[in-house]
C-alpha cells in the first residue's frame, strides 16, 4: 500500500511538474542567473559582475519608491477588495429575507448580481485601464462631469495628474476590476456551507452579523486566505503593472514625479526601455522575494485548525 | 559560465522526470549564450547570404534571390508606406521575397532575436518600446550605413544618397566617429502649433516677444479660451517649444552644454528666464484647466475643439489629430516666441530633426538588402508617397515639388524656410531617453507646469538629474 | 457592533470610480424591488441599495464602451456622454476586417480550449496529491508551484523563447498551449489544493476501503466531488488565458496564428498613434461579448455544481 501510494504520487505529479519545470522554473532560474551579469538584453554578449546590480539597487532611490508603492498595494488592496467581496457575497448568499421556511436565503436577484459583478473580469486589464482613462480625464471625463453636474464645479481634481491622488486612482481601478472575482469565489465557498449550521444559529437567536462572524467567516477561512494571497500577488504583479503603465503620467507610466511607480513597472522600464535587462532581473528578484514574504506572512497569520464538517 | 550551466543541468538531470526533455531542449540555452559570447570575434559571419554582383542597377551588391526580413514599427505613420516601398523592392528583385512584420512591440518582438544572433535585415526602431540606440551601438549590434550613404541616389545616379538628405540627418545617425548607424526617415518640425482661424478670430497674430505672448494670452482668456494646453501626462512635449526658446534666447551653446551634461548647464540665465516665462503662463491661469491630467490625445482634442490656442507638439500632430480637427482649422506652426530683442537668435528659430529611426543590424543575414530597401525609400517617388499619405516630410531634401501639401505641412515647410540656418536640434531625447522624458520631462517640467514647483526648484532638481546621469557609469555618454 | 468591520468597507468605495453618469442607468434596472416586510427590513433596503449601487458602477463603463463603439472618433472626445448620432456600424466592420478578428477568434478558441482542459487535468492531479498525501517534499513542491504566481512573466520571456525554439515549439499553436498550461498551473494548483482540503475525507476513504485504486478514487470519486471548484478555477483560467497577450506576443508571431488578445492589443496600441478609438471600442466589445456569454452560460453550471456539492 505504501508502495502503491508513492507510485500514485509520482505518477500524478510527473506530467504537471515536468511541464512546469520546463516552461516556468527553468526560464526563471536562467533569468536569476542574468541578475549577476551586465547583460543589456539587446545582444548575446555579457560578463559576470557578481553582486554589482544588487548593490546598485540598494542605492537606487526609484527602486525604494517602487518598493514602497508596491507594499502599499499589497497591504491596502487585499484589505479593501476581500472585505468588500465578503460583504457582497454574504449579502448575496445569506443576506436575503427568509422565505418559505428556508433558514437562510440570498437576496432577490442574487444570481443577477453574481453575473453583473463579474463583468469587469471578462475585460482584459489593459482595456479596463483604457476605459478608466476616459473617466479620469479632468477636462471632460465622467467623474468631473458628474461633479459639475451635482454643483461641485469648483471641485475638479486633476486625478491622475495629481501626485497625491494618482496612486489612489490606480488602486480604485484595481478594486473595481477584481471584486467580482472574489464575490464569485466566496459565493462558491458559502454555498458549500451546510444550511443546518445557519438554522442552528438562527434558532439560538443569532442575527445576521453574528452568523457571519461565527459561522461563515470561520468556515470560509481557507478560501478567504487564498483570496487574500491571490489579491496580494495580483497587486504586486501583473495587474498593477498594466494599470500603472497604461493610465499614469509619463513615457511608460509611473508619474507624476514617480508617485505611482511600482516594482513590476520598474522592471519593465529597465528591461524594455533602458536596455538594462540584467538590472531589471535584479529588481525582479527583489519583487519575487517581496511576494514570497507576503505570502508567508499571510499564511502564518492566518494559520487555523482545519475544519472538517 | 559554461561550467555553471553544466552543473545546473546535472542537478536537474538527477530528477529523472525532466531528464529527457532537459536533454533535448535546455542544455543548449546557456551553452549557446556561452558559445556566442566566445565567438563574437568570429565577426558573426555565419548564416549571412552571399553578396550579389554589383551593377549600376544594384550598387550595393544585393543578392537578388535572398529573402529580406523587415520589421516595422506600426505607429502613427501606419504601414502602408512601407508596403508600397516593398513592392518596388520585389519588382526590382523578382526572385526575392520580403517577410514584412509590422508590430507595436518592437523590443518584445526583437529582443530574443538580437540575443540569438538572428535579427531581421531592416528595423524601424520606434515607438514606446523603442530599443535603446546607445546600447545597440555600444554593443556593436548595428551595421554601418556608410555603403548606403555612398551609393548613388535612385533619382540621380550622379549624386550620392548622402547628398540628397536634409541637413542633420547623417549627423543624427552618428554617435562617435564617422560611421552612421541610424537613418531617420521622417523629418519632424517641432514648435508651437495653433489654429490660424482661432488666432484670427482673436484679432491677433503670432507673438514674437513674450510681452506680445502675454497680451495674446490675455485676449484669449477674456474670450473664455485657454491660451495653452499640453500633453500633461507626457510633459516632455513641453520642451518641443521650450528648448528652442532657450536656444533662441541664449544661443546654441546653451543647448549644447545641456546635451553634453555639463555641470551647471541648466543654471544658465537663459534657461532661468525661459522657465520663468513659462511659469508665468501657469501663474496667470493661461493654461487649460485640468491639463496636467490629460494625455496627448486628450489635450490635442481639447485644442482642436478650440478650448485652447497653443500646443507644443511635433508635425505628426496633423495626422494624429486628423480625426477631431475641423476642416477649416487652419493648422499652423511657428518657432517659439522669444523674450525680447536682446535674444541671441532671431525669431523663426525652430527645432527640426529626423524621426522614425531605421537600423540595419550588424548580424543581419541580408544587410545589403536592408540598405537597398532604404535606398528605395529615399527615392523621390517613395518620399512623396510618404509625405502625401501621412502628412510628414522625409529625410529626403525637397521631395515636395508637385504634390499638394496639407495645411500643417505647408506651414511646416514655410517655418523651415523662415528659419534658414537657424535650426536647432537638442539631442537629449535620443541620447538620454530616461533622463529627458521621465526625469526632466515628468518629474521636472511636468511638476512646474502643474504649478507644484517653482522655476528655481525645478532647475535645481533638473541639474541634479543631469549630474547624476553624467556620473552614471551604466549609461553611455555622448558629446557634441 | 461587529458590523463596523464589514459595512464601512462596503460604503467606502462606491463614491469613487466611474461615477455613474446620467446616461444609461435606466436600461438595466436590476431585479424589481419588493416591499420589504418584517425583521431586517431596513437592513434589506440598505443591502439592496449597496448591491444596486455597485451593480450600476460595474455596468456603466461597459455599457458606455458598447455605446462608444457606435460613435465617431470626434464624438467620442467632444461629447463622450451623449448617445451616438446614429449607429456607426462601420467601426465594427473596420475592426473585424483590419484586426482580423474572425481568424483570431478560431485560433483563440482552439488554444484556450485545449489548454483549459490540460490545465484542469494536470492542475487537479497535482493539487489532489499535494492536498491529500503526506510525503517528503510535499511542501517544497507546493511552494514551488505557488511561487510561480509571484514571478513577473516578462523576466522569463527571453529564456522561454529559447526553450521553445530548441524544442521546435516556437510559432506553433500546440507550443502555445503547453506554455499556457504551464503558466496556469500555479494558480490552479493553489486554488484546487485549498479546495481538495475542504472536501470530506470520509468518502475517499470509503472508496479506498472498497478496493478502488488511488487513481480510480481520484477520477471516479474525488473529481466529481470537486466539480464546483473545477468550474470556478476553470472560469478564472479561461479568462486569464483568453486575455493573455504577453506570451503570444513573443512566442507566436506568425500573422495567421495570432490570437484575439494580440489583435486587441494591436488595436489598443495603435489608437494611441492613429486615434482610431471607435475601432478599438468595437474590437473590444467584440472580444468581450463571447466571454460574457460564456460566463452567463457557465454561471448556471456553477450554481448547479454548487448545489450538487451542498447536498452531499
Amino acid at each position: 500500500m505504501q508502495h502503491g501510494k508513492y507510485r500514485f504520487i509520482v505518477g500524478f505529479l510527473a506530467a504537471p511538474l515536468a511541464l512546469y519545470a520546463l516552461f516556468v522554473i527553468w526560464p526563471f532560474i536562467q533569468s536569476i542567473y542574468y541578475s549577476f551579469t551586465d547583460w543589456t538584453g539587446l545582444s548575446p554578449e555579457f560578463g559576470m559582475i557578481g553582486f554589482g546590480n544588487y548593490s546598485r539597487m540598494l542605492d537606487d532611490e526609484i527602486f525604494w519608491k517602487s518598493l514602497q508603492h508596491s507594499l502599499t498595494f499589497a497591504v491596502v488592496l487585499p484589505l479593501v477588495t476581500v472585505g468588500l467581496a465578503l460583504f457582497f457575497a454574504f449579502m448575496l448568499n445569506v443576506g436575503g429575507r427568509r422565505r418559505k421556511g428556508a433558514a437562510v436565503a440570498g437576496v432577490r436577484g442574487s444570481s443577477f448580481y453574481k453575473i453583473v459583478y463579474f463583468f469587469p473580469q471578462v475585460l482584459s486589464i489593459a482595456i479596463v485601464a483604457l476605459l478608466f482613462q476616459f473617466a479620469y480625464n479632468p477636462n471632460s471625463g465622467a467623474i468631473n462631469s458628474v461633479l459639475k453636474g451635482v454643483g461641485l464645479g469648483s471641485v475638479q481634481p486633476d486625478w491622475l495628474g495629481d501626485p497625491d491622488l494618482a496612486l489612489i486612482c490606480v488602486m480604485v481601478v484595481l478594486v473595481w476590476s477584481t471584486v467580482g472575482f472574489f464575490v464569485v469565489l466566496f459565493s462558491a465557498g458559502m454555498a458549500s456551507i451546510p444550511r443546518d449550521f445557519y438554522e442552528a444559529a438562527l434558532l439560538d437567536g443569532a442575527n445576521r452579523f453574528t452568523t457571519f462572524f461565527r459561522i461563515t467567516l470561520p468556515l470560509l477561512w481557507d478560501t478567504v486566505q487564498s483570496g487574500w494571497i491571490y489579491m496580494g500577488i495580483l497587486a504586486l504583479g501583473a495587474e498593477s503593472f498594466a494599470v500603472v503603465q497604461i493610465m499614469t503620467v509619463g513615457p511608460s507610466g509611473g508619474g507624476p514625479d514617480y508617485s505611482t511607480i511600482v516594482l513590476p513597472l520598474y522592471v519593465y522600464q529597465k528591461a524594455f526601455r533602458d536596455g538594462q535587462a540584467a538590472y531589471a532581473t535584479t529588481i525582479g528578484v527583489a519583487l519575487l522575494l517581496v511576494t514570497l514574504a507576503f505570502a508567508a506572512v499571510v499564511m502564518k497569520l492566518g494559520r487555523r485548525e482545519r475544519l472538517e464538517f | 559560465m559554461g561550467s555553471t550551466s553544466a552543473q545546473t543541468n546535472e542537478g536537474l538531470g538527477r530528477r529523472d522526470l525532466i531528464k529527457r526533455s532537459a536533454a533535448i531542449g535546455l542544455i543548449s540555452v546557456p551553452t549557446m549564450g556561452f558559445l556566442s559570447a566566445c565567438a563574437s570575434s568570429d565577426s558573426g559571419g555565419n548564416g549571412k547570404v552571399e553578396k550579389g554582383t554589383k551593377s549600376d542597377k544594384n550598387p550595393l551588391g544585393v543578392n537578388e534571390s535572398a529573402p529580406l526580413d523587415f520589421v516595422l514599427f506600426d505607429g502613427g505613420f501606419g504601414q502602408q508606406y512601407a508596403k508600397d516601398a516593398i513592392k518596388v523592392y520585389e519588382t526590382n528583385y523578382p526572385k526575392a521575397t520580403v517577410k514584412f512584420t509590422p508590430t507595436q512591440k518592437i523590443t518584445t518582438t526583437l529582443q530574443p532575436r538580437f540575443n540569438g544572433g538572428t535579427p531581421p535585415d531592416l528595423i524601424d526602431n520606434s515607438g514606446a518600446e523603442q530599443m535603446d540606440m546607445g546600447v545597440l551601438v555600444g554593443q556593436k549590434q548595428l551595421a554601418d550605413l556608410t555603403p548606403l550613404l555612398d551609393a548613388p541616389s535612385i533619382d540621380d545616379p550622379s549624386k550620392k544618397v548622402r547628398d540628397t538628405l536634409r541637413p542633420g540627418i547623417v549627423e543624427m545617425g552618428q554617435f562617435d566617429g564617422e560611421q552612421c548607424w541610424i537613418l531617420n526617415y521622417a523629418y519632424t518640425v517641432y514648435g508651437v502649433w495653433y489654429s490660424q482661424k482661432l488666432l484670427d478670430s482673436l484679432d491677433a497674430k503670432y507673438p514674437e516677444t513674450w510681452d506680445e505672448m502675454l497680451a495674446v494670452c490675455e485676449k484669449a482668456k477674456k474670450k473664455g479660451i485657454a491660451a495653452w494646453t499640453y500633453a500633461g501626462k507626457h510633459p516632455y512635449y513641453v520642451p518641443f517649444s521650450l528648448y528652442p526658446m532657450i536656444g533662441k534666447v541664449g544661443g546654441r551653446e546653451v543647448l549644447d552644454a545641456i546635451d553634453n551634461l555639463e555641470p551647471k548647464a541648466w543654471e544658465h540665465p537663459a534657461v532661468k528666464a525661459c522657465f520663468e516665462a513659462y511659469y508665468e503662463l501657469v501663474q496667470k491661469g493661461y493654461i487649460l484647466k485640468g491639463t496636467p491630467g490629460l494625455d496627448h490625445i486628450q489635450s490635442q482634442t481639447a485644442w482642436t475643439e478650440g478650448k485652447a490656442l497653443f500646443i507644443p507638439n511635433g508635425s505628426w500632430v496633423e495626422n494624429e489629430a486628423a480625426k477631431t480637427m475641423p476642416a477649416d482649422f487652419g493648422l499652423a506652426v511657428s518657432g517659439p516666441t522669444g523674450l525680447d530683442a536682446s535674444d541671441k537668435m532671431p525669431f523663426g528659430t525652430i527645432w527640426a530633426a529626423g524621426g522614425e529611426p531605421f537600423i540595419v543590424p550588424a548580424k543581419a543575414k541580408n544587410a545589403e538588402g536592408g540598405m537597398e530597401q532604404l535606398r528605395i525609400m529615399l527615392s523621390e517617388a517613395s518620399s512623396k508617397n510618404f509625405t502625401q499619405s501621412v502628412k510628414s516630410l522625409t529625410a529626403l531634401n525637397g521631395g515636395t515639388d508637385g504634390i499638394e501639401l496639407s495645411p500643417g505641412l505647408k506651414s511646416g515647410v514655410a517655418a523651415l524656410e523662415k528659419a534658414g540656418q537657424n535650426v536647432v536640434n537638442p539631442r537629449l531625447q535620443d541620447w538620454y531617453v530616461a533622463l529627458q522624458k521621465e526625469k526632466i520631462g515628468v518629474a521636472g517640467i511636468g511638476e512646474m507646469m502643474a504649478g507644484r514647483a517653482t522655476p528655481a526648484e525645478t532647475i535645481k532638481k533638473i541639474q541634479k538629474f543631469a549630474d547624476e546621469a553624467a556620473k552614471d557609469s551604466s549609461i553611455k555618454h555622448y558629446k557634441h | 457592533m461587529k458590523t463596523t468591520d464589514t459595512t464601512p468597507a462596503g460604503v467606502e468605495n462606491p463614491g469613487s470610480p466611474a461615477g455613474p453618469g446620467p446616461v444609461i442607468t435606466k436600461t438595466k434596472a436590476p431585479a424589481p424591488r419588493k416591499e420589504p416586510k418584517g425583521e431586517g427590513a431596513t437592513l434589506n433596503v440598505f443591502s439592496h441599495g449597496i448591491l444596486i449601487l455597485w451593480a450600476i458602477m460595474v455596468v456603466m463603463p461597459l455599457l458606455w464602451a458598447v455605446m462608444t463603439s457606435f460613435k465617431t472618433d470626434r464624438a467620442i472626445f467632444t461629447s463622450p456622454w451623449s448617445l451616438p448620432d446614429r449607429l456607426h456600424f462601420e467601426n465594427w466592420s473596420r475592426a473585424w476586417t483590419e484586426a482580423h478578428m474572425s481568424d483570431y477568434f478560431l485560433n483563440t478558441l482552439l488554444v484556450v480550449g485545449c489548454s483549459l482542459i490540460g490545465t484542469l487535468l494536470f492542475g487537479s492531479m497535482a493539487a489532489y496529491v499535494l492536498a491529500r498525501f503526506e510525503f517528503p517534499g510535499n511542501r517544497f513542491i507546493y511552494f514551488l508551484f505557488i511561487g510561480g504566481m509571484s514571478f513577473p512573466i516578462i523576466l522569463a520571456l527571453v529564456p522561454l523563447f529559447y526553450v521553445m525554439q530548441n524544442m521546435a515549439l516556437l510559432n506553433t499553436l500546440h507550443g502555445l498551449i503547453l506554455v499556457y498550461i504551464a503558466y496556469s498551473l500555479p494558480f490552479t494548483v493553489f486554488f484546487l489544493t485549498a479546495f481538495f482540503r475542504t472536501l470530506p475525507t470520509s468518502v475517499a476513504e470509503a472508496a479506498f476501503v472498497d478496493g478502488a485504486s488511488h487513481t480510480r478514487t481520484f477520477f471516479q470519486v474525488m473529481l466529481p466531488m470537486a466539480k464546483p471548484g473545477l468550474i470556478s478555477v476553470g472560469i478564472f483560467n479561461f479568462l486569464g488565458q483568453w486575455n493573455q497577450y504577453l506570451l503570444p506576443t513573443v512566442l507566436n508571431t506568425e500573422p495567421e496564428r495570432k490570437v484575439l488578445s494580440q489583435g486587441l492589443v494591436q488595436l489598443a496600441v495603435s489608437q494611441g498613434y492613429k486615434g482610431d478609438w471607435s475601432g478599438l471600442f468595437a474590437g473590444l466589445v467584440m472580444a468581450m461579448l463571447p466571454v460574457l456569454a460564456a460566463y452567463v452560460i457557465f454561471q448556471r453550471q456553477v450554481v448547479a455544481g454548487l448545489t450538487a456539492g451542498a447536498v452531499k
